[in-house]
This record gives structure tokens, C-alpha cells and sequence, in this order.
């Protein structure tokens, strides 16, 4: 019962990680850009969530909030930071983007305070117990959230002739436009999608810790990376999975390896095993 | 159908097409041949808007398409399979032909696609595969389906035959023959100088970025000059 309550566990977890990191794949996929500062924009949705849930009371209401104003900014991000720098070399964009990340943190830190934000009312979020497992509701909420979005995003991207096209231009968009595909309406979606999945992380971080600080997206920010690492670089299915993984791994090290090496450390560990392991990810082939 | 007026067009600053005059009337198959880094692709992929265009002109059907971009290009009923096939690879047969018909109505897919399938069963046999496990006859076969979903009028074809076994070349030419009966105007690559003369209608010879020789298949058989020094290093043509 403690496995599986540690699976549970670590699949909410990994259901964090996956919300994040899927919009760094969708960028990757397409630009070939490490976005850093994706983090900064789960950390927006978590502060938009709890501002807005406490000014107007409105939970549901800060939540649409988040979801559409995290992913404008997304598409912002792209049309005034990326776009201008596509035919720079990757590491000009990787700079770019590390600086808005910087920024951002301190944007929040000047804009909401260094000591981070809480929900006025806070959410009823305890720890539900049955046949030996616990999980807080907002574990459970997480988990049904996630499932529900990156299988719909799976389904679209599988079984829709939108997502067949999106799949056509990361592979060759020159070839994509020749058909007729926008490739540019195609960037925009992503970074909506994205940066908007990176919200619905925040929201849920913001419950369940009931807590957003300025630099809540440092850890997630290069977490995120690692796993589309070994997620093969690109593929929506690989860092699914990669995501999952590695928060069940956390989940488990941090019992069993827990005096030697932290949460963070074991991701790492993890990382550098599977790279020397597989040095195109779990499932990268090229 | 196609008119290029004295197209320039190149890589940055190197031009691989000088002030390329070339009409491809409706209806039937022009090859565009010459040597190793004659311009061939090149003129193709400036055509589809993929190589920059310095100056002259790219009329279809009248309809000036040198500034619009690529996407543009296959609503004025331009198609390409282009050299090297580039299928999307990780997609399956049915999704690149999926993808192929992407700028016309979602209902407009099946019957193209069906289409395609009775043109190359093979395909049919293998729609769920994905496109990168094809064999190379089966890859060019997709990349001609893929470009026959947009319901193109005019279809730019850059190296038909290369690397193919000959079953799939007789194969390959056997579709071609068959969509030149339907009116379908071609702009073939070719470097089977037999299978030019037995194909082409017209041939335009370029040489350098430039074109050097233009005239009917006719012509061209009759030269043996003209087949020695610009077409007969690979094959001895098939005389009819
Ligand atoms: N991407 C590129 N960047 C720079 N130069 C290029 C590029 N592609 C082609 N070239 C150059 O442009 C010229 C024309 O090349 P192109 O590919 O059009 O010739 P081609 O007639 O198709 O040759 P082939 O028979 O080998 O396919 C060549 O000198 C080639 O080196
Ligand atoms: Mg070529």
C-alpha cells in the first residue's frame, strides 16, 4: 500500500511536470528553442489565480483568467522575443529567453512582494484517506485535470487533421507551407496551448501549496528541460512519459535515498543516468 | 501555364539560376534537364517559393506569384514532389496524404484519397505504415499521391526515376503516363535520358544556371548533337 501510495504520489507530481513541459516540447518541436522562460509563465498563472480568485472571489473565474492571459502571453512571447530571432543561431534565443525568465521573476517581485502570495479563503484541500491511500483533493484534482488536457491534446494531435498538420510542419516546414499550411498560425497555437497547460500547473501548485512566490519556476524551469531531454527533444509522447517517470523516481528516491541526495539531486541523477544510458532520450531515435 | 521571365534566383549571394526564360505550355510534360548543379532544383524550388527570387518574374495561369509566399502557391493549383521525396516520415501513408490535402475542404481527402490508392495500390496496402518505413518506390509513389491531394493543374516533378529499382521506375512512369492523359500539365526533372525522350513533350536543356537548348522531344532526337554533349552521358536513348 505504500508503493502504491508513492506511485500516486509521484504521478501527481509527474502530472506537474508533464502540464509544463509539454509546451517546451511543442516550442522545441517547432523552433528548435530552448524556452526557458516558459517557467515564468507557469509562475503567471499561479499569481493571476490566486489575484484574481482573491479580488473577486471567483475561483473559476481566476482560472479562465489564468489559462487565457498566461496563454497570450505565451503568443506574445513568441511574435516579440522569438520571431524577431529566428535566423540567429539557437543560443541567441536561448539568451534571450533566459533573460525574460530573470525578468519575469522580478516583475512578480516587484509587482506582488518577495514573501509570495496566498489564497484569502483558503481552498478546502485536505488529505482524503480511503482503503490506506492518502492524497489531498488537490492531488486528485490534479491528476483527473491532467489526464483530461494532455489526452485531449493527444487526441488532437492524433486524430485531427490540425494535428496531423502541426505533426507535418515540426518534421519539414518548408514541405508544410507547400501544402498550405500556415506555419505561422501554427507557432501561435503552440505557444497558446502551451503556455496555457503551463497555467493550469500554477493554478494547481497555487492549491496545493497555497502558496506563489516570485521564483516558483526556477526548480520547475530546469526540471522541465531535463525532461524533454529525456523525452528525445520534440516528442509530445516521449516527454509525457519522461514527465511521469521521473516524478514517480522522485517519489520513491526521496524514501529510499532520501539522507543521501534531495528531490532535485535524484532528478539529476536520474538524467545523467538515462542520457549516459540512452543518449537520445528514452525514446529518441535520432 | 507556366511562365518564367527572366528569372534570377539563388542562396544568399550565390545565384544558381541567371535570367531563366522558360514557358511551359498547357497540357502535357516539359523536362527540365541538364547537369549536376545545373539549376534544376533550384528553378523547381523558386517555383514553389522555397529558393529567394532576385528579379524576373513567376506567372501562373497569368497570375504573378514571384512575392506571394509558398503557401500561397498551391491555390493557384501548383503541386511539387521535390527532390529527395521529403515525405513527413514519422506520419503514416493516409496522414501524408492527409496532410497533402490540407488546403481543400476536409471532404475533399477521401475521394482524393482514394484517388491515389487506385493509382498506386501499393499504397493501399501500406496506409498505415509509417511514410520512413517505405521502400524507395513506394516513398516516391506517396510523394506523387501527397502532391495529386492539393488537385493540382500543374505538377513540378524533380528526379522521378533517381535510386529506384527499374520495376518502380517503369512503375512510377506508368502513373505519370496515365496523368498526362487526364490534361494534368508536368514539369519533369530527369536525369534517364531515355525516359525523357519517351515521356516529354518539350525539353529545355540547362546549363550553368542557364537555359542552353529548348524544343520538342521531336527535336531533340534529331539532334544527335544535342544528345551527345547534353544528355548522353547516362544512357543510350530508347529510340522509338
Ligand atoms: N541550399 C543551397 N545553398 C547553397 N547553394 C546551393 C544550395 N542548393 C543548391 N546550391 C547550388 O546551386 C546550384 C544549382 O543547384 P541545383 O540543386 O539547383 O542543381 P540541380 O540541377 O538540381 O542539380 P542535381 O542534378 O545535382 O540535382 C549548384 O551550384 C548548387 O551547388
Ligand atoms: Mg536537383
Amino acid at each position: 500500500m505504500l508503493y502504491l501510495n508513492l506511485f500516486l504520489q509521484g504521478l501527481a507530481q509527474g502530472s506537474i511536470y508533464a502540464l509544463i513541459a509539454v509546451g517546451l516540447t511543442l516550442v522545441y518541436g517547432l523552433l528548435r528553442i530552448l524556452h526557458v522562460a516558459h517557467a515564468g509563465l507557469f509562475a503567471l498563472g499561479a499569481y493571476i489565480s490566486v489575484t484574481v480568485t482573491n479580488a473577486t472571489g471567483s475561483f473559476p473565474l481566476a482560472v479562465l483568467a489564468a489559462v487565457a492571459i498566461t496563454g497570450l502571453a505565451g503568443m506574445a512571447i513568441y511574435r516579440l522575443l522569438y520571431e524577431p530571432i529566428l535566423d540567429r543561431p539557437p543560443f541567441v534565443a536561448l539568451i534571450a529567453s533566459i533573460g525574460l525568465f530573470i525578468a519575469m521573476e522580478e516583475a512578480f517581485r516587484l509587482a506582488f512582494g518577495p514573501y509570495g502570495l496566498s489564497y484569502a479563503v483558503p481552498p478546502n484541500m485536505e488529505t482524503i484517506t480511503f482503503g490506506g491511500l492518502f492524497l489531498s483533493r488537490a492531488q486528485i484534482l490534479l491528476m483527473v485535470v491532467a489526464a483530461l488536457l494532455l489526452g485531449g491534446l493527444g487526441l488532437l494531435t492524433e486524430r485531427t487533421r490540425t494535428g496531423v498538420a502541426w505533426r507535418a510542419t515540426v518534421t519539414d516546414p518548408p514541405m508544410a507551407q507547400s501544402f498550405g499550411i500556415d506555419i505561422v498560425r501554427v507557432r501561435y497555437l503552440s505557444f497558446f496551448i502551451g503556455s496555457a497547460l503551463a497555467a493550469v500547473a500554477g493554478v494547481m501548485i497555487s492549491l496545493i501549496n497555497n502558496l506563489v512566490e516570485p521564483t516558483m519556476g526556477s526548480v520547475p524551469s530546469y526540471k522541465a528541460l531535463a525532461i524533454i531531454v529525456l523525452g528525445g527533444l520534440g516528442s509530445v509522447k516521449g516527454t509525457l512519459v519522461a514527465a511521469l517517470a521521473l516524478g514517480v523516481i522522485e517519489a520513491f528516491g526521496t524514501i529510499y535515498l532520501g539522507n543521501l541526495l534531495d528531490r532535485d539531486a535524484i532528478a539529476f541523477a536520474f538524467l545523467i543516468l538515462v542520457l549516459m544510458l540512452r543518449p537520445h532520450g528514452l525514446f529518441g531515435a535520432r | 501555364m507556366l511562365r518564367l521571365e527572366n528569372l534570377t534566383c539563388g542562396y544568399g549571394q550565390m545565384r544558381a539560376v541567371h535570367g531563366l526564360d522558360l514557358e511551359v505550355p498547357a497540357g502535357g510534360v516539359t523536362a527540365l534537364v541538364g547537369a549536376n548543379g545545373a539549376g534544376k532544383t533550384s528553378t523547381i524550388m523558386a517555383v514553389a517559393g522555397h529558393v529567394a527570387i532576385r528579379s524576373g518574374r513567376v506567372l501562373v495561369d497569368g497570375q504573378d506569384l514571384t512575392r506571394r509566399p509558398a503557401t500561397a502557391r498551391v491555390g493557384a493549383g501548383v503541386a511539387i514532389v521535390p527532390e529527395g521525396r521529403r515525405l513527413f516520415p514519422d506520419l503514416t501513408v493516409e496522414e501524408n496524404l492527409i496532410v497533402g490535402g490540407y488546403a481543400l475542404p476536409a471532404a475533399r481527402t477521401p475521394p482524393n484519397r482514394e484517388r491515389a490508392f487506385a493509382l498506386f495500390p501499393r499504397l493501399a496496402e501500406r496506409r498505415r505504415q509509417r511514410a520512413g518505413s517505405l521502400s524507395g518506390g513506394e516513398q516516391q509513389m506517396l510523394a506523387i499521391g501527397r502532391a495529386l491531394m492539393t488537385e493540382p493543374r500543374f505538377l513540378m516533378i524533380d528526379e522521378l526515376s533517381l535510386g529506384l529499382m527499374p520495376k518502380m521506375v517503369d512503375l512510377c512512369y506508368e502513373a505519370l503516363a496515365s496523368l498526362k492523359t487526364t490534361g494534368l500539365t508536368v514539369l519533369l526533372v530527369e536525369q534517364n535520358t531515355a525516359r525523357v525522350l519517351a515521356v516529354a513533350d518539350r525539353i529545355c536543356v540547362l546549363e550553368s544556371g542557364r537555359a542552353v537548348w529548348r524544343g520538342t522531344a521531336a527535336e531533340a532526337r534529331a539532334d544527335p548533337r544535342l544528345i551527345e554533349s547534353y544528355l548522353g552521358e547516362r544512357e543510350a536513348p530508347a529510340l522509338p
